[in-house]
């Protein structure tokens, strides 16, 4: 995946998608200011809950290797002393400083400081003050999901069998600092409770646990079934900040979402329904995948199917005589063999 | 150039103007496609959660079909790419999973050994015809016609897979559009999630979601929306009746598939392109652009 970029010169560079910014680094950042240079940081500020918010500049001075917590710093120490952040081991491991720079979510502990900044506070949580914001809501949730050990058969004997296997996903979830970087990226969390999802650093918090082999089915399937997990999207946005570097999606809401699958099927009607329209007909037919799905409430959709139909976009016919495409015969090999679940 | 062809479910379906659009524009642009008749599908997302063997052994198939025709293998949907890309990791880092699916495949005399070169078809427009070639294939340039780039999740992310550290830096539609003579807009969904892999239980969100992103592209006078997914597609245009009713605000936010934004520019009509076949018609959006096409 490359792109080529032509300068005003008339020259031409080859970039590979996504390389133009591993020359974005730290270093690379510091290189293109100079000691005492201007940056301009506008900073969100409210007072309390209710208060509307205002966004206040500020000018700071670069010192070499600045982060986002030292710009805050400064301007703590010398611009305005009432400014409210969180921060403490300056270090990326107890993930208290995280906020949105530029929109993007950052540990100011972690992130080099860019000319222009408007530094907010992470999103989908309630705001303290400034840069605070409470972390009650994830930390109900949490709670709520029974993040502990609770074994349906006594405990053996030490040392408990365990391999590295059996505890991958279970231990890339560990890394977590529960900054909340996530959380606050998440769009289906953006959506309020519009849903029952429990979020990505909840989900996170569970996967501790919950992908842990020694854990009980029992258990498991009572925490799960409070988490609203097939509401996830699969977009990425949480994998993306993770300063962990968590494959959040991959490592730990796909498997909890097979957990879920296994242990309380109904949560998961959606990817079975998919599996066995697959597995029938070699390639999803939308028509086929909503009815299965959705059941009789699919016709309160009836108005959109016959637009749909007028252009051509839906095949009644094919979803109900469920004719199967050329892939057919290939899918029910590939998906209904004795080795799958 | 030939490539083996893999236009996913969407684009046989909901989508079948993209598959069509897609065959004319490659005719263009000298590519040759060839289908790959038994090809499955690849999966979604929900099928990698639960079943992963099954998945994967669904993906690699569709390698071993391309690798069989001795062909790299061409895509048009963001989600198809990302579970084919995953698959190809998975298969060349894991010789057990390898092992497992290999024998699945042998069923019917198929065997891949991970030579297969996956590219969507906006990655084919920059490598492997260039932008240089491009510009000179051009014969309606889309003058003033403004242009909202909207990318989808799984052809920017996860950032492991494609590299990027903010996706948000991504610009490879923005760079096109410039190629045709559009001008790109910047608004806030450019990089956003439409939704669309939790509609088939709850409609909800992606109506939600999508509203965000073409209330910004209208906001920020876009003119069209172009996306290089089927699955997008389907939201942002197929459900754009509800997300207005949703909103209680009209939007008719024509919405292209990007060889149909390609397609125009190289000088084929829009009823060639079957803009007409959208919800919301894109048809008569061509004249927009001032650059004029009748």
């Amino acid at each position: 995946m490359s792109i080529v970029q032509t300068a005003a010169d008339g020259t031409t560079r080859a970039f590979r998608i996504g390389q133009t910014e591993r020359q974005d680094s730290l270093r690379a950042r510091n290189a293109r200011f100079t000691e005492g240079e201007l940056l301009k940081v506008r900073v969100r500020r409210s007072t309390d809950r209710s208060a509307g918010a205002t966004y206040q500049d500020f000018d700071v001075p670069y010192r070499k290797w600045m982060r986002v917590l030292d710009a805050l710093n400064w301007i703590a120490e010398n611009a305005a002393s009432d400014l409210a952040y969180r921060w403490f081991c300056g270090s990326k491991m107890c993930g208290t400083c995280a906020l949105r720079m530029n929109g993007r979510e950052v540990l100011a502990c972690w992130e080099a400081v860019e000319p222009v900044m408007v530094i907010e506070p992470l999103r989908n949580l309630p705001v303290v003050r400034d840069l605070v914001v409470d972390r009650a809501p994830y930390e109900r949730k949490v709670a709520q999901l029974e993040p502990w050990l609770e074994r349906a058969t006594p405990y053996p004997q030490f040392p408990e069998p365990l391999t590295h296997a059996s505890m991958k996903s279970a231990s890339k979830a560990l890394d977590c600092i529960g900054c909340m970087c996530c959380y606050s990226a998440c769009p289906v969390i953006g959506l309020g409770d519009l849903t029952d999802f429990a979020g990505p650093a909840p989900l996170v918090q569970l996967g501790q646990t919950a992908l842990d082999p020694r854990n009980g089915r029992e258990k498991v399937a009572r925490s799960l079934a409070q988490t609203g997990i097939f509401n996830c999207v699969s977009c990425y946005k949480c994998e993306e900040v993770c300063p962990a570097g968590i494959p959040i999606v991959s490592m730990v809401i796909e498997p909890l979402k097979a957990k879920a699958a296994a242990l309380v099927p109904h949560m998961a009607k959606h990817a079975l329904a998919l599996r066995a329209v697959v597995a029938a007909r070699g390639r999803v037919d939308p028509g086929a995948l909503v009815l299965r799905v959705q059941g009789l409430r699919a016709l309160a959709q009836l108005p959109r199917i016959v637009r749909l139909w007028l252009r051509g976009k839906v095949k009644p016919l094919r979803t109900l005589l469920g004719t199967k495409t050329t892939a057919a015969g290939a899918a029910r090999r590939l998906l209904t063999r004795g080795d799958a679940p | 150039m030939k490539f083996a062809y893999y236009p996913g479910c969407s684009a046989r379906s909901t989508c079948a103007e993209l598959n069509e659009a897609t065959h004319l524009v490659a005719a263009r642009l000298g590519l040759s496609l060839v289908a790959l008749e038994s090809a499955t599908c690849t999966g979604a997302r929900e099928l990698r959660a639960i079943d992963p063997v099954g998945f994967y052994a669904l993906n690699v198939r569709i390698l071993a079909l391309a690798e069989r025709e001795g062909l790299p293998l061409m895509t048009i949907c963001n989600t198809c790419t990302l579970n084919l890309l995953d698959a190809h990791a998975a298969f060349v880092s894991d010789n057990k999973l390898a092992d497992i699916v290999n024998v699945r495949l042998a069923d019917e005399g198929l065997h891949y050994s991970g030579r297969t070169k996956i590219s969507h078809f906006l990655w084919v427009l920059h490598e492997d015809i260039g932008e240089a070639r491009l510009r000179a294939m051009v014969v309606q340039p889309l003058t003033g016609l403004t242009v909202a780039a909207f990318y989808g999740c799984h052809i920017t992310r996860p950032p492991g897979r494609y590299g990027f550290v903010d996706s948000r830096n991504n610009a490879a539609l923005e760079r096109l559009a410039e190629i045709f003579g559009c001008q790109p807009i910047d608004y806030s969904g450019r990089t956003e999630c439409c939704g669309f892999h939790t509609a088939a239980h709850d409609e909800r969100v992606a109506i939600k979601l999508t509203g965000q992103h073409l209330r910004s592209a209208k906001a920020n006078g876009a003119k069209t929306v172009v996306t290089p997914c089927p699955l997008c597609h389907t939201v942002l245009d197929g459900f754009q009746r509800e997300i207005e009713k949703d909103m209680g605000e009209s939007l008719d936010m024509p919405v292209l598939h990007l060889p149909q934004l390609v397609g125009l520019a190289l000088g084929l009509t829009p009823a060639e392109l079957r803009m007409d076949s959208h919800m919301v018609p894109a048809g008569l959006l061509a004249s927009a652009a001032t650059g004029g096409i009748a």
